[in-house]
């Protein structure tokens, strides 16, 4: 069976959503998540190099040796990270700042190197592209979704550029969701709810093939 | 007649205890401590205690009923849950505070992880916990002068014993009965003193977890409390000022947090008042009660799984040890 | 006196002995129909010596032992053997065989049943084990292990002290209270009896103290005898229990899957000193014992001298009927006893009382989640931990069940008792405990 352009690129959205389904990708999504700004310029980090990573990878599958292939990996990846870095650094320097230290450990993100090895190492450079892209979606949405609560309950209001929306004096803001503590509760609650979801649908699916 | 003879195995008695009934003698112990609350604090206390009482049986009713499992606020462990935490709070604190404080114990710390039984910390604590980190400033200024019901927002008697804020400290007359500043149910140590043996005599709790958590910070803080002697701290202060006693006699007693073995309690109480004598001392916060205990509450199941009894008939403990060890 | 050595965990339980502890002991009456079954007692089942239409008298053997573990069996009454088949057997749970024995009502009196000996002197140790062997006596505290195999231990395993266990801590029960506060000098004379036989020097009277009338009635009957001494145990169930006694009246412990002799010590009940004491001066063999029938659920709870195979519905008849609607039937005390589905099954050699229970007392309970209290922990008599092997039982994990000592557990029920979320721990221990047995014996017909 001819796998779908289209499947590859929205799995990544729910069915394979990397943090709350694959749960992977954890330390920025637990470190840079304090607002959707932040989520949304990581995710857009990850996608260009989770798709460029996957786009090579795949073209030169059948060249790459099997014993070497991390290696060969991590080259194919760093080099977009260094692309990434170096451009962030240029045009959004005070992005750069907040993000620091998780946008060159891109490299040894479980998403890019994962996906890698688990789909862009056996499939065709188009799918690849897709499932890249769709992946770094999701993650993205994600990180945003996770931002935009944490942001919200923990400053208040949330911050997009010049505009803002406060939630404020309609409650006082916890700080408690600016620090960890308050970006694990975030997670596993999110998780819970994506699994709730999804187990409800398989159920319905099941029940009308029973049917 | 004789089919409707009951037929099952041994034992076909089993005795009057009941979680409910457990429970119950907790409330009543609680009761001085709520009415000297009153008295020290006046109606806000009242509320707040309400207010705490009334979100954690909502939260644990509606939580179940939106899971669609059985509603157990019956067991009364919710209601234990809201006073406990509404003792720990500022009297001055607006009445949200408790409400949410109270939802996030029941449904973050307790329902999530099973219901009763199964959450690994302390609810009422784990939502102390979390308000004091999330809204820190309520937490830590709201307080009244007791019996002239004035906001206040000067030191506790710990944070001007750590020297981080200005106060004069209470004698030890107005300690016992708790006429000084801090949380609902912490200050009156007489009335908590009298749930605390009322627990103990009733059987409800073991003596172990208090005498080694009071115990070790007395002791600690007498070899360790003045910087640069030895023996000078004041023990007896330690032991007044702060959370201690609400902590050591209603807190870390909690079953499900803590271990099941009489040498285990020892060991969690020794521990939880080791870890507050720590965070008093060197930590950077005033009190470390919640942390004490919380944090012995993550240790209880490495406690259970390596202080065992001597199983009976086995000459050395190790064979009963490994068996645990390897049995978990 | 002795002081006690050390006791471990135990619960406080409601005894309800007053119910019968003031009725003494009375004779229950020759009931329409004994069954006697061949297997009364721990071991291989007796081989009947009589053949159906036999008439045979009091005291008189119908089955003689099999085996080195067995006892002999005699008949209670004068009769006629009605037949030789398969019957209920209420702790077994199966048919088993029994002799039916068709009562004549006479009463008459076995020529072979004469007094053995008036005094210790005029009988060696050797001629009591084969006096005991002879009138089938087993220990009558509920295990009914022949007495003769334990009065004969291997010669590697010194005994060197003699328990005589009065403890009875079960609940409800008072027929060995009644036997020590009636008939102390002859259980004292048959505890000596026990003492001569396996020649052992000192020997142990060891009593609850909630049984003072029954502490000042044996203290007077053993004040002659220097060897012998007493020990008042703290009133906690299971304080009566072999292992408990043993660890609390000399602090030593029976090691797992060992025997009380395995630690130098024999341990009988009351009652089988009492049966013994009195068959060595009159030559009656055991065909009766005293039965406490008791219980909110009998109209008068009463102690009997029944005959061996007496049938339950007959002794509660004696006691005055139900009191109310019956919900549960109990042979043996209820921490430990067994129910029973029907009034038609005889008692055993074994059984120390009935205990009927009333229906609004035998509600099922609902069980909660384990909120690890430790009751279990504190209770438990052998420091197990009962929280746990519960819990392993519950989800199936056999083996982690296994080294948290789950075969260890003597099923006494204290942690159970006290458990305020009255979850089934025993029935789960037991399940695990059945199942861990039936894989190893499984493993093993593998193997072989």
């Amino acid at each position: 069976m001819k796998r779908s352009l289209f499947h590859d690129f929205i799995k990544g959205f729910v069915e394979e959503n990397p943090t709350f389904r694959l749960v992977i990708g954890m330390c920025p999504t637990l470190a840079v998540t304090t607002s959707v700004v932040n989520g949304f310029w990581m995710g857009v980090a990850v996608i260009f190099v989770l798709t460029f990573s996957n786009v090579f990878v795949s073209l030169l599958r059948k060249s790459i040796p099997d014993d070497i292939r991390i290696p060969v990996f991590v080259i194919l990846i760093a080099t977009p990270v260094v692309i990434v870095e170096l451009v962030m650094r240029a045009y959004l320097p005070a992005m750069y700042e907040i993000l620091g230290i998780f946008v060159p450990l891109i490299v040894v993100n479980c998403i890019i190197i994962g996906r890698a090895e688990a789909f862009a190492y056996h499939q065709p450079v188009l799918n690849s592209l897709m499932d890249g892209l769709g992946i770094g979606a999701g993650y993205t949405i994600n990180l945003m979704v996770i931002g935009g609560i944490r942001e919200f309950l923990g400053t208040g209001q949330i911050t997009i550029g010049s505009v803002s929306f406060p939630g404020t004096p309609l409650f006082e803001p916890a700080a408690v969701m600016l620090t960890p503590p308050g970006g694990f509760i975030t997670l596993g609650l999110l998780m819970a709810a994506l699994n709730i979801a999804v187990a409800r649908s398989e159920n319905r699916k099941k029940a009308r093939r029973a049917a | 007649m004789e089919e409707k003879l009951v037929i099952s195995s041994s034992p076909h008695i089993k005795g009057p205890k009941t979680v409910r009934g457990i429970m119950l003698d907790v409330i009543i112990a609680l009761i001085p401590a709520c009415l000297a609350s009153l008295i020290l604090f006046g109606w806000k206390a009242l509320l707040i205690i309400m207010a705490s009482v009334a979100s954690a049986v909502a939260s644990e009713a509606l939580y179940e009923k939106a899971v669609k499992r059985e509603v157990t606020v019956g067991d009364l462990s919710a209601v234990i849950t809201g006073i406990l935490l509404a003792m720990t709070l500022p009297p001055n604190v607006p009445l949200w505070i408790p409400v949410i404080g109270s939802a996030f114990a029941i449904v973050i710390a307790k329902q999530i992880f099973g219901g009763l039984g199964c959450n690994f910390v302390n609810p009422a604590l784990a939502g102390r916990a979390f308000l004091l980190a999330a809204w820190p400033m309520h937490m830590t200024r709201d307080w009244l002068n007791p019996l002239t019901y004035d906001a206040v927002t000067s030191a506790t008697p710990l944070a001007v014993l750590k020297g981080t804020g200005q106060g004069t400290l209470p004698g030890i007359k107005d300690f016992l009965l708790g006429v000084r500043l801090g949380s609902l149910g912490e200050t009156s140590v007489l009335a908590l003193l009298l749930g605390g043996i009322y627990l103990i005599a009733r059987g409800v709790i073991d003596y172990r977890i208090p005498l080694g958590f009071l115990g070790t910070l007395f002791v600690g803080t007498l070899v360790f409390g003045k910087p640069g002697a030895f023996f000078q701290g004041d023990g007896v202060l330690a032991i007044l000022a702060g959370g201690a006693i609400l902590g050591a006699f209603f807190m870390a007693t909690d079953y499900v947090t803590s271990p099941v073995t009489a040498r285990g309690r020892l060991y969690m109480g020794i521990g939880a008042g080791f870890i507050t004598l720590l965070i008093r001392l060197w930590g950077g916060y005033p009190e470390g009660v919640t942390y004490g205990i919380l944090l012995m509450n993550l240790v209880t199941p490495l406690i259970d799984r390596f202080v065992v009894p001597r199983y009976y008939g086995y000459a050395h403990d190790r064979a009963a040890k490994e068996a645990a060890a390897g049995g978990r | 006196m002795i002081s006690l050595k050390r006791t471990s965990g135990g619960v406080r339980v409601d005894d309800k002995k007053d119910l019968s502890a003031g009725s003494p002991i009375e004779p229950a009456g020759i009931p329409g129909e004994l069954v006697l079954f061949l297997s009364q007692h721990t071991g291989a089942p007796s081989k009947p010596v009589v053949k159906v239409q036999d008439l045979v008298k009091r005291g008189q053997l119908l089955a003689e032992p099999q085996g080195a573990i067995s006892a002999a069996l005699h008949a209670p009454t004068s009769g006629k053997v009605k037949a030789i088949e398969p019957r209920y057997h209420p702790i077994q749970g199966r048919l088993v065989d029994a002799i039916v024995l068709e009562p004549d009502g006479k009463n008459e009196v076995f020529e072979g049943v004469v007094p053995r000996a008036r005094d210790l002197d005029s009988i060696s140790g050797e001629e009591i084990i084969a006096f005991v062997r002879e009138i089938g006596l087993v220990g009558l505290g509920g295990a009914a292990f022949p007495t003769a195999v334990k009065l004969t231990p291997p010669a590697d395993k010194p005994i060197d002290t003699y328990l005589l266990n009065g403890a009875e801590c079960e609940p409800y029960l008072t027929s060995d209270y009644r036997l020590m506060l009636e008939e102390a000098e002859v259980v004292i004379f048959g505890f000596r009896a026990l003492l001569k036989a396996a020649r052992v020097a000192r020997g142990i009277v060891c009593i609850e103290d909630n049984k003072p009338e029954a502490i000042s009635a044996m203290q007077r009957a053993m004040s002659p005898f220097p060897e012998l001494d007493l020990a008042v145990l703290p009133s906690r169930y299971p304080r009566g229990g072999e292992k408990q006694l043993i660890e609390a009246v000399l602090g030593r412990e029976v090691p797992p899957a060992g025997l009380p002799l395995d630690v130098g010590v024999i341990v009988s009940n009351v009652g089988t000193a009492f049966t013994l004491g009195k068959a060595i001066r009159t030559g009656l063999p055991l065909v009766e014992r005293v039965i406490s029938v008791t219980g909110e659920g009998v109209t008068r709870p009463s102690n009997f001298l029944a005959l061996i195979g007496t049938p339950v519905s007959y002794l509660i008849e004696k006691a005055g009927g139900f009191s109310g609607t019956p919900g549960k039937v109990i042979m043996g005390g209820p921490m430990m006893g067994i129910s029973v589905k029907s009034l038609d099954v005889p008692v055993l050699k074994g059984t120390s009382g009935i205990v009927v229970l009333k229906k609004e007392q035998v509600k099922k309970d609902k069980m909660l989640p384990c909120i690890r209290c430790g009751r279990c922990v504190d209770a438990c008599p052998l420091r197990l931990l009962p929280v746990w092997m519960a819990a392993y039982a519950e989800r199936g994990l056999l083996e982690e069940a296994e080294r948290a000592r789950v075969l260890d557990c003597c099923e006494c029920g204290a942690c159970a008792y006290e458990c305020p979320a009255k979850r089934p721990l025993v029935q789960w221990i037991r399940m695990a405990k059945s199942e861990i047995l039936a894989k190893r014996r499984a493993q093993n017909h593998a193997r072989k």
